[in-house]
């Protein structure tokens, strides 16, 4: 079933309801349940920073786990290597700075957290790699030696300042993961919309196209 | 910058003008000129509220000039809070200014007999000390509103509201930014205080007939000036982030590193964190028609700041940096900016040190005085300080003092002084410069990140787990340096990741002063004024006992690390060895 709604400023949000397919902005086989409610939602462009709160906070998005962060970030979120290395200078995984991409294993439920380079001492502290790396050494993420069995799982992903923006519209193209009435919370914030969509409880699997 | 003005304010008579060449100051500027004054000048033992202490006012070294980012005021004196050796520093126009009416100084002296309140005007035909008892008591916009009336909008001012007047050691030196708002401040250490003893209330800067510094070099100069620009705006963090959120999107970094002080230092991440982030902030302040993005003073090109509107729009106070809003959010266990821009402004215009403030509402709600997370308290508590009364004294001498009155022993100072916002357990590296610090917990101290550039101690290893001492030596040399010049702080970013942008920086020092600058010249230029802090301090019964972290950050485990402060006694006690 899908549902349209024309809200104001000619705003439309289609919702594919319960739709049992695999979702096309999935590059693997999902984890997500077969019966999990599905929704597609079409924004304008304009209405991208209304997912910054959600973004900052974390959302759960499905993934190939066992493989690297880099493999994660490169392979399956299809960034490009060169804006990893350039861009996202600063990254957390599980709460601890990361300095190797490469030796670090994503797990099911791991924590990411993706930064832009950041001011101040500390921000130069929790640099990837950076000069000042030593000063927070106690916190640093060691390294994992040897992989992990690939298998479907999730992640949990923060995005933070310039890279909301700029890998925000990717993030949520792909999908993510959340509770039917954070969903709701959500579509609130829409414009147009009460978020009053339907009376199911449980969880939604969210994929969020922007047009400019 | 070829003169230095000293202002007696206890002399026999009334307060006195003596203006004189540099003598062996010359070629000194910002914290450099400060601190190697009341090195030399202060006794050690002198009270800092008393005849003794000299409150020393001085702009950088290419302040008044068209470079960009040299609009930093450094004020120095012994500081009531710490009773070390204090440089603070503030942007806003007041530095431009009063270099471009050729002070290299202006230096406070004496005390004056009496309950007279003094203003003192610079400007091209001089400095007039006037007596005006009306501005007593008014707070620093209400008080900037008044002298406006009198002297327009084409100067710029320097005021104590009520807390410099009650000689409260939190107390700010406030200057005002380009439109004339009182929200640029010297803030920490008690700078206020020094000058309300001083019973100086103003100092209206007005350099009309004055004209912008020459270089020696003018071609070079605005050659080296042009690549130092360019190096900040294509910087990420200068040319992107900071303009577009300000020091406030550290928030969600330290909160995601879990280094992110929490309810008087208990935890080391805030569950209202994202809602008092950088982005948020900005996001609400363009909403209602503020902005995200504003200069301190002129010739700003990073913009760091921005204007916190309310939910009508009218203007409430600056953008409350990422410091303020860690000490009167987080801290507090409070995650509404409304709240904390309330509090920010209440800062300003009673002039105190918002990390001092917000530190001590947070020692006061764990000692019991109010909740944690209660908005209202703590605006309750804030105005206890505004209001004067025996409380808000108690609170307004900041964090250690509320401490003890309150026998709580859990207090984040060191050497008297608020820790700011991040936490020494899980950044290990700057819990070392806020215990070696020779002006007390200060994250500002050891903030100059280009070590690597300067060649500041030569090649360390950055993943060595030992080198944190060395490191944190290697900024403090390097920020003592760039304090000195009068450069905002937030250069280092570019000049860090750029050695052009490094080397343009020492291109506007060589062509604008007629020499060629190096960077061992910017080193030993550091060393020198550490050594003569250090040795200030020594001379005033500090030693390598006061340089430690308090005892609760090595018996407290913070989460979500798990982790105490481990660095050894011994090994701080080597970070001056050089």
């Amino acid at each position: 079933m899908v549902v349209c709604l024309q809200g104001e400023a000619g705003i439309t949000f289609c919702f594919a309801l319960q739709v049992n397919r695999v979702d096309y902005t999935m590059n693997c086989t999902s984890p997500i349940a077969p019966e999990m409610q599905r929704i597609t939602l079409e924004l304008p462009e304009n209405l991208l920073h209304i997912f910054f709160p959600i973004l900052q906070k974390g959302i759960r998005v499905p993934a190939m786990v066992g493989c690297s962060l880099k493999s994660l970030l490169c392979e399956q979120f299809a960034i490009p290597a060169d804006y990893v290395t350039g861009r996202i200078t600063t990254i957390f995984f599980n709460n601890s700075p990361v300095d190797d991409l490469d030796q670090t294993i994503v797990q099911d439920d791991s924590r990411i957290t993706l930064s832009a380079a950041m001011p101040g001492l500390v921000g130069a502290t929790m640099r990837r790699g950076g000069y000042y790396a030593a000063l927070r050494g106690g916190i640093s993420h060691i390294v994992d030696h040897g992989g992990a069995e690939a298998e479907y799982g999730t992640v949990r992903l923060k995005l933070f300042n310039l890279l909301l923006a700029e890998l925000g519209p990717l993030v949520l193209a792909r999908g993510l993961i959340l509770e039917h009435d954070e969903l709701i919370d959500l579509l609130k914030n829409l414009p147009g919309h009460s978020g009053d969509l339907s009376a199911s409880s449980g969880k939604v699997f969210l994929a969020v196209r922007f047009s400019y | 910058m070829d003169k230095i003005a000293r202002i007696d304010m206890g002399a026999a008579g009334g307060p006195k003008v003596t203006v004189g060449d540099l003598g062996e100051y010359a070629g000194l500027g910002g914290r450099a000129m400060t601190s190697l004054v009341v090195a030399a000048e202060v006794h050690p033992q002198a009270h800092p509220l008393g005849a003794e202490n000299k409150l020393v006012i001085a702009p950088g070294m290419l302040s008044g000039t068209t470079g960009s980012m040299t609009g930093r005021l450094s004020v120095g004196c012994k500081s009531p809070l710490t009773g070390t050796i204090k440089e603070s520093n503030a942007g806003g126009q007041a530095a431009q200014v009063l270099a471009r009416l050729g002070y290299a100084a202006v230096i406070l002296e004496g005390k004056p007999e009496g309950d007279d309140l003094y203003k003192i005007v610079i400007n091209k035909d001089g400095i007039q000390v006037v007596v005006d008892n009306s501005l007593k008591l008014l707070d620093n916009y209400p008080l900037v509103a008044k002298l406006r009336q009198e002297y327009g909008d084409k100067v710029a001012y320097m005021t104590i509201g009520s807390a410099g007047e009650r000689k409260l050691l939190s107390a700010s030196i406030a200057c005002t930014d380009p439109e004339l708002r009182p929200t640029r401040h010297c803030g920490r250490g008690g700078v206020g205080a020094v000058m309300g003893a001083k019973m100086v209330k103003a100092i209206i800067i007005d350099d009309a007939g004055m004209k912008m510094r020459p270089p020696k070099n003018p071609d070079a100069y605005r050659d080296a000036n042009r690549k130092f620009v360019e190096g900040l705006r294509k910087h990420p963090v200068t040319g992107e982030g900071l303009p577009a959120y300000g020091t406030n999107v550290l928030t969600n970094v330290l909160n995601e590193a879990g280094g992110y002080p929490t309810n008087n230092f208990k935890t080391g991440q805030f569950e209202g964190g994202s809602k008092i982030s950088g982005e948020a902030q900005a996001e609400l302040e363009i909403k209602r028609g503020g902005s995200a993005t504003h200069g301190c003073h002129r010739g700003c090109v990073i913009q760091c700041s921005g204007i916190f509107n309310d939910k009508d729009g009218n203007y409430v106070t600056k953008q409350p940096e990422y410091e303020t809003v860690w000490s009167h959010g987080g801290h507090c266990g409070i995650s509404n900016l409304d709240t904390i821009a309330k509090l920010d402004y209440i800062d300003d215009n009673i002039g105190v040190d918002t990390i001092e403030m917000g530190v001590t509402i947070g020692v006061a709600m764990d000692a019991g005085l109010a909740e944690f997370g209660d908005d209202a308290a703590a605006i309750r508590l804030m105005e206890e300080v505004e209001k004067g009364t025996p409380l808000g004294r108690v609170l307004g001498c900041g964090a250690a003092i509320t401490g003890k009155v309150f026998g709580l022993e859990r207090v984040p100072v060191v050497k008297d002084q608020a820790l700011p916002a991040y936490d020494p357990r899980a950044v290990q590296g700057i819990g070392v410069t806020y215990a070696t610090s020779t002006q007390g917990a200060d994250h500002t101290m050891g903030y100059a990140i280009a070590t690597n550039i300067l060649k500041v101690g030569g090649d360390v290893d950055p993943l060595k787990p030992e080198g944190q001492v060395e490191l944190s030596r290697n900024l403090q040399i390097a920020t003592a340096a760039i304090d000195s010049t009068g450069m905002c702080l937030f250069i280092a970013f570019a000049i860090l990741d750029q050695p052009e942008t490094f080397q343009a920086l020492l291109d506007m020092l060589g062509s604008f002063h007629g020499i060629t600058m190096t960077g061992d010249d910017v080193v030993a230029l550091g060393k020198k004024v550490l050594s003569a802090e250090r040795d200030f301090n020594a001379r005033a019964g500090f030693t390598k006992h006061h340089d430690r972290l308090p005892r609760f950050f090595h018996n407290e485990a913070i989460a979500p690390h798990n982790l105490t402060f481990m660095v050894k006694d011994e090994e701080l006690d080597e970070l001056f060895n050089w």
